[in-house]
C-alpha cells in the first residue's frame, strides 16, 4: 500500500509519457477520477456512509444463534430475528446452526452422502479400520454406530476447539472402545447395546465437556453389530446349534407326551380287566353257591329217591350217547373173555372203562 | 478546491494506513504476543479484542488460542505379555505460554514434531508396563491419564499444555488378529457342540423318564390287577365253601355224577356185569 501510494505520487508530479507500461491504466484512471467533477460529492459520500451503517443489519434464522464479536473478541449472544452490530471493521457476525442435530457415521458410510440421491436405508459401505474392534474378553467385533450431536453453547463451539467435528469423531472412537474394551462380545451382540450405548454417550460428553467444545451428544445409536467375516459362520452356527437343542428337547418333550396317556389307558385297561374277572367270579360263585343249595333243599327232603333219581339220570344220560360201547357179561365171561378185548381200544379207554360199579 | 480535495483524500489515505500500523485486533480463536525489535514487550500474552502497538518498531506474532489436535500415525507397540498391538492415539493440546513457545518451537508443526516423539514414547513406556488386555479393557483410562499427566509435565517447558492423550484405537496386527479369529471360531464351535450335546442329553432325560414311568404305570397296574383278581378268587371260593359245606357228601355226589357226565363220553366203553345197581332191574 505505501508503495503504490508513493507510486502514485510520483505518477502524479511526473504525469508524462516516461511510465512504466504497467501503470498506464491507473494513470488514466486516475486522470478521470481527477477530472471528475460531482456537484453532489458530499450526497455520495452520504450516501456510502449509509450503506455502511445499513451493512450492520443481520438476521438470525430461528435454528441459529447469532454470536457478535467486537475487534475479534466475543461481544455477545443474540437470538433469532433482525438485530444490528456496528459495521465492519468493528463488529462482526456469525451464525451457528443450534438447534439442528447433526449425525456422524462410524465404521461405515453412507453411499447417498456423496451424490445428490435423497437417503436410503441400507446402502452403506462398511468401513473396516473403524468397525473393526477388541472386546474385554479379547475378541473381535464389527460395530457400526452412529453419533447424534448439537451445539449446546455456541460461544465454546465457535472459539475453543479447533476441527469439532474431528474432536467429535475421535472422542466417539477413542469412548466406543473403551467401552467395548469393557464388554464382553456376547453383550455387545445381545442383550448389552443398550447399556453400552448409554455409556459410551456418557463416556463422549465427558470427553468433550473436558475440551469445552459446546457440544451436546443427543444420542450414540449402535446400527450394526455382528462378528467379523471371518467367524461369522461359526457364530452362525451356535444360533442353530441352540435351535437344535430346543428342537431334541421338544421332539423328546412330544414322546414323553405321546406314551404316558397310552400307558395310563393300558394301566387302565389292565385294571378294569381284572375287576371284571373278580365281579364275574364272585357272580359265578354265588349263582353255582345258591344254585346248590336249592337243590340241597330239595334232596334233604327226600335223599334217597332223589340220589336214585340223579343217578338214573346220569347214567341215562351217559349210555344214551351212541358213541359209546356198551357190553354186558357176567363175571366169569369177562375173565374169560379178555383175549377177545380190542387191545387198542382197552388201551386207550382204559381209565374210564373199568369201574362203573355204583 | 481541487487541491483541498486531493489533500483531504490523501489525508484520510495516510491516516487510515497509520491506523492499521497502531492498532490490531486479535480475534476469539486467537492470542497475541507483541515484539519491539525482536523483544518481547509484555510478559503476557494478548487476549481477543483491540490492541495498540508502535508502528514499525513493534510487530505482532498471533497465535491460536483453541485446543489443537494432534493426531499420531498408529504405531505397533509391545505389551507387558509380549504381544503386539497397533496403538493410534490422539492428543488435545493448546498454546499455554506463546512466548515459551514462540522461543522453544516457533510454530504449530514444530510443536507436533515435539510431540510427537514425547507422546510416543511416554505411551510405549506406560502401555510396556501392562499385558494387552489391561490396555484394552480395565486399565486404560489409568494408563490414558497417566500418559497425559506425564506428557503434561514434559511439555509445560515449551509453552505446551497437554489437555488429553486419548487411545483411540487399539487394533491387534493382521496376524494375531487371524489368531483370535482363530480362537473364537474355535470357541464358538466348542459352545454349538455344547448346544447339542445339551440337547441331546435333555432329550435322553425325558426319554428315559418317560419309559420309566410308562413302566411304572403298567406295573402298578398289573400288580393291582393281581390283588383285585385274588380278591375274587376269595370271594368265589368262601361262597363256595360256605354253600358246599352244607352238605359235602351231597356235594361229591352230585359233582362226582356231572363229572361222570363230561368225562364219559365218546369213545367210552361200558362193561357192565348182572350184578351192577345199574341193571338191577335187567335180569
Amino acid at each position: 500500500m505505501n508503495w503504490d501510494w508513493d507510486k502514485l505520487q510520483k505518477q502524479r508530479q511526473g504525469n508524462s509519457g516516461g511510465t512504466p507500461p504497467g501503470f498506464d491504466d491507473f494513470n488514466e484512471q486516475f486522470k478521470k477520477f481527477k477530472n471528475f467533477k460531482l456537484p453532489g460529492g458530499k450526497l455520495i459520500f452520504l450516501a456510502l456512509g449509509v450503506l455502511w451503517l445499513l451493512s450492520g443489519i443481520y438476521i438470525v434464522e430461528p435454528d441459529e444463534v447469532g454470536v457478535v464479536k467486537r475487534f475479534g473478541e466475543f461481544s455477545r449472544i443474540t437470538t433469532s430475528g433482525p438485530h444490528y452490530h456496528i459495521p465492519y471493521p468493528v463488529e462482526s457476525v456469525l451464525t451457528p446452526k443450534v438447534t439442528q442435530i447433526q449425525r456422524i457415521e462410524m465404521g461405515f458410510r453412507s453411499m447417498t452422502r456423496n451424490r445428490s440421491v435423497p437417503f436410503r436405508q441400507g446402502q452403506e459401505r462398511g468401513v473396516p479400520d473403524e468397525s473393526l474392534m477388541l472386546t474385554g474378553d479379547e475378541n473381535i467385533v464389527s460395530l457400526q454406530f452412529i453419533v447424534q450431536f448439537m451445539i449446546k453453547d455456541a460461544k465454546e463451539y465457535l472459539f475453543n476447539v479447533m476441527d469439532v467435528e474431528g474432536t467429535i469423531k475421535n472422542a466417539a472412537s477413542a469412548a466406543m472402545r473403551e467401552v467395548m474394551g469393557k464388554s464382553r462380545i456376547d453383550d455387545a451382540l445381545t442383550t448389552g447395546k443398550q447399556e453400552i450405548q448409554a455409556s459410551t454417550r456418557e463416556l463422549m460428553q465427558g470427553i468433550l465437556d473436558s475440551y469445552k467444545c459446546g457440544i451436546s451428544i443427543v444420542a450414540v445409536q449402535l446400527q450394526n453389530v455382528h462378528p467379523p467375516d471371518q467367524v461369522v459362520d461359526a457364530f452362525k452356527d451356535v444360533a442353530s446349534a441352540r435351535e437344535d437343542k430346543s428342537r431334541l428337547e421338544n421332539e423328546a418333550q412330544a414322546y414323553a407326551n405321546d406314551i404316558l396317556p397310552k400307558a395310563r389307558g393300558q394301566a387302565a385297561r389292565i385294571v378294569n380287566a381284572s375287576q371284571a374277572y373278580k365281579e364275574a367270579k364272585v357272580r359265578l360263585a354265588e349263582g353255582d353257591a345258591s344254585k346248590f343249595l336249592a337243590v340241597l333243599k330239595e334232596y334233604n327232603k327226600a335223599r334217597d329217591i332223589t340220589k336214585k333219581r340223579l343217578y338214573l339220570e346220569t347214567m341215562e344220560e351217559i349210555l344214551s350217547n351212541p358213541e359209546a360201547e356198551k357190553l354186558i357179561l357176567s363175571d366169569d365171561a369177562l375173565k374169560k373173555s379178555v383175549p377177545y378185548l380190542p387191545l387198542d381200544r382197552i388201551q386207550r379207554g382204559k381209565g374210564e372203562s373199568t369201574n362203573t360199579k355204583q | 478546491m481541487k487541491k483541498q480535495t486531493i489533500i483531504l483524500i490523501a489525508g484520510i489515505l495516510v491516516g487510515a494506513l497509520l491506523l492499521t500500523q497502531i492498532m490490531f485486533t486479535v480475534d476469539q480463536t486467537e492470542q497475541a504476543i507483541v515484539l519491539q525489535l525482536g523483544k518481547p514487550v509484555h510478559p503476557n500474552a494478548l487476549g481477543p479484542g483491540l490492541h495498540f502497538k508502535l508502528p514499525i518498531v513493534q510487530d505482532v506474532v498471533y497465535f491460536d488460542s483453541r485446543i489443537l489436535d494432534y493426531d499420531a500415525k498408529p504405531e505397533e507397540i509391545t505389551t507387558e505379555d509380549k504381544k503386539y498391538m497397533n496403538i493410534d492415539s490422539y492428543a488435545k493440546w493448546r498454546i499455554a505460554n506463546p512466548l515459551l513457545f514462540y522461543q522453544k518451537v516457533r510454530t504449530i508443526p514444530g510443536a507436533q514434531a515435539r510431540l510427537d516423539d514425547i507422546i510416543r514414547s511416554q505411551l510405549r513406556v506406560s502401555l510396556g508396563r501392562y499385558t494387552l488386555i489391561e490396555v484394552v479393557s480395565h486399565k486404560r483410562s489409568e494408563i490414558m491419564s497417566n500418559v497425559t499427566e506425564r506428557t503434561q509435565k514434559q511439555l509445560l517447558p515449551y509453552g505446551i499444555e497437554v489437555v488429553d492423550v486419548r487411545i483411540k484405537r487399539t487394533d491387534l496386527p493382521t496376524e494375531n488378529a487371524s489368531a483370535i479369529f482363530g480362537r473364537m471360531k474355535a470357541e464358538r464351535e466348542r459352545q454349538a457342540k455344547q448346544y447339542r450335546s445339551e440337547g441331546e442329553e435333555k432329550s435322553a432325560r425325558i426319554k428315559a423318564q418317560a419309559d420309566k414311568e410308562r413302566s411304572i404305570i403298567l406295573a402298578e397296574a398289573n400288580k393291582e390287577a393281581a390283588i383285585i383278581r385274588g380278591e375274587g378268587d376269595a370271594e368265589a371260593t368262601r361262597i363256595y365253601a360256605e354253600a358246599l359245606g352244607q352238605s359235602p357228601e351231597f356235594y361229591a355226589f352230585k359233582r362226582s355224577l356231572d363229572a361222570y357226565r363230561k368225562g364219559l363220553k365218546d369213545n367210552s366203553r361200558f362193561i357192565f356185569t348182572p350184578d351192577s345197581p345199574f341193571l338191577q332191574y335187567f335180569q
